[in-house]
């Protein structure tokens, strides 16, 4: 007999679930799912992670939320597409699971890899740090090769983007919810 | 044919001697490079799309509306600003909610995303028939005899409903320029085995992808690995150095970009304003020695 903890009861089932990835755009294909496991039997990282492919789009179907968001399977993730690559009925798994981390994210998991990542194109356009010496050292590197100036972004159309999309928000958000504990 | 040059972050800031191997076989093959101006992180594919698509898509398309006021076909030489930008031109296309979104919030800061220019990595337009065909000419130094393997990596081949470029399980395109370079090129079984760059939130699996990778390298007797992407290209590198240390008999299977093993296949000097080859944790120089090139 399954143990109490193993049991889902229908009141932990978020029906909306499967909706909130399916008004994304490229989500629809979620619904297509057969669940015949061709994505997992050719996943790269597929020895690495709690949750099988397959499994996370039936999780989502299903409406187990918190069972998805703490699966290693959505950061571990090496992007290689092959789930998408090979789905017989045309599921974009790999694009999928970058909505659902995007989930994560409004909900407050955020690497702090990609925070490095995002406060650095905010900070110089790019993800390599460029300015100050750091500047210095990459032109004078880049001059030894007689390669022409770079044209840096302006920074503040970059910070506007951002704020609009809404990615501003969730980031502040997302600290005030660290602080709190 | 002149393309608006879309160097990304890696390239040009951390890695400038792959950028100058680039111009130079360009410039040899009469593929003219514009600069673009004001262009940011392609936004990279890992980071910036996982924590929000829509400010993705709009830096992206932002990017690429940058490109269309030239009038030109963007020309990437990283496979994730392929992806992104390639995937941006193709969802946008397809989905005009997200299309009329993106370029709600560009209008308020002058930018029009239309989707006109085309989005190509540079090993697309270098396997093209009549490229092709000028680079066998441009060659003067034949790699005879030299055992070559490629890596695509994934973000130019897959998901290939979006990306077009080659077949996803079976990559050729690198294979027939390496060909024309007139290398002996080897197939392998880990052709299409992920590099592990984007799985770097756990580090064991790119350990355990590159020994993999490296252990069907050495068994075939590869004498460098061309890859085309510069996450690929220093994972490898650095990776090779890692599983040396643990080693009596060291590797020397050096990882190069493919615009520098063309340079070095047109008669370019290794080390010199053009390009060098000594820049990596894995040095060539046994390939070098074979192709009796003193640097």
């Amino acid at each position: 007999m399954a143990k109490n903890q193993d049991i889902i009861k229908s009141t932990d089932l978020m029906s909306d679930l499967r909706y909130q990835i399916t008004n994304q755009i490229e989500g629809k294909s979620l619904l297509a799912c057969i669940q015949c496991g061709v994505c997992s039997s050719g996943c790269t990282v597929s020895q690495y992670i709690d949750l099988q492919p397959h499994r996370v789009v039936a999780c989502l179907l299903l409406g187990l939320k918190d069972k998805v968001l703490n699966s290693n399977a959505i950061w571990y993730c090496s992007l290689c597409h092959r789930c998408t690559e090979r789905c017989p009925k045309s599921v974009d798994f790999s694009f999928i699971l970058a909505l659902v981390r995007n989930m994560a994210v409004k909900e407050g998991y955020i690497p702090p890899e990609y925070e490095v990542s995002i406060n650095a194109v905010l900070q110089h356009g790019f993800t390599v740090p460029y300015s100050g010496d750091m500047k210095k050292t990459i032109d004078r590197n880049r001059a030894k090769f007689g390669l022409p100036e770079i044209i840096p972004p302006k920074l503040d159309e970059l910070i506007f983007i951002v704020k609009e999309t809404g990615l501003e928000k969730t980031l502040e958000d997302a600290k005030k919810k660290k602080k709190r504990g | 044919m002149d393309y608006a040059f879309f160097l990304g972050c890696t390239i040009p800031l951390r890695y400038p001697q792959l950028e100058a191997a680039t111009r130079a076989v360009c410039d040899i093959l009469g593929i003219g490079l514009k600069e673009i101006h004001g262009a940011s992180c392609c936004p990279e594919p890992v980071a910036i799309q996982s924590l929000g698509i829509e400010t993705w898509l709009t830096l992206g398309a932002r990017n690429l509306a940058l490109v269309e006021k030239m009038n030109l076909d963007v020309l990437t030489v990283c496979s994730g600003c392929f992806e992104t930008l390639k995937t941006v031109h193709v969802m946008l296309g397809k989905d005009k909610k997200y299309f009329d979104m993106v370029n709600k919030i560009l209008n308020k800061i002058g930018y029009e995303y239309k989707g006109t220019s085309k989005v190509y990595n540079i090993a697309e337009i270098l396997s093209e028939d009549d490229i092709i065909q000028k680079i066998k000419n441009a060659v003067s130094l034949p790699l005879e005899g030299i055992r070559l393997a490629s890596h695509s990596g994934c973000h130019l081949i897959r998901p290939s409903k979006i990306l077009e470029f080659d077949n996803p399980e079976r990559p050729e395109l690198m294979n027939k320029i390496l060909s024309a370079l007139g290398a002996e090129v080897i197939q392998y079984s880990e052709t299409v085995t992920c590099c592990g760059y984007c799985a770097r939130l756990n580090e064991e699996i790119g350990d355990d992808l590159c020994e993999i990778k490296f252990t069907d390298l050495e068994k075939n007797k590869v004498e460098a690995l061309i890859t085309v992407c510069p996450a690929c290209t220093s994972q490898y590198d650095l990776h090779e150095r890692k599983i040396n240390r643990d080693r009596e008999e060291k590797m020397e299977i050096p990882v190069i970009h493919l615009p520098e093993i063309m340079a070095l296949a047109f008669g370019i000097n290794p080390k010199s304003e053009n390009m060098d080859i000594m820049k990596r944790a894995i040095r060539p120089r046994k390939l070098l020695e074979k192709l009796k090139i003193k640097i």
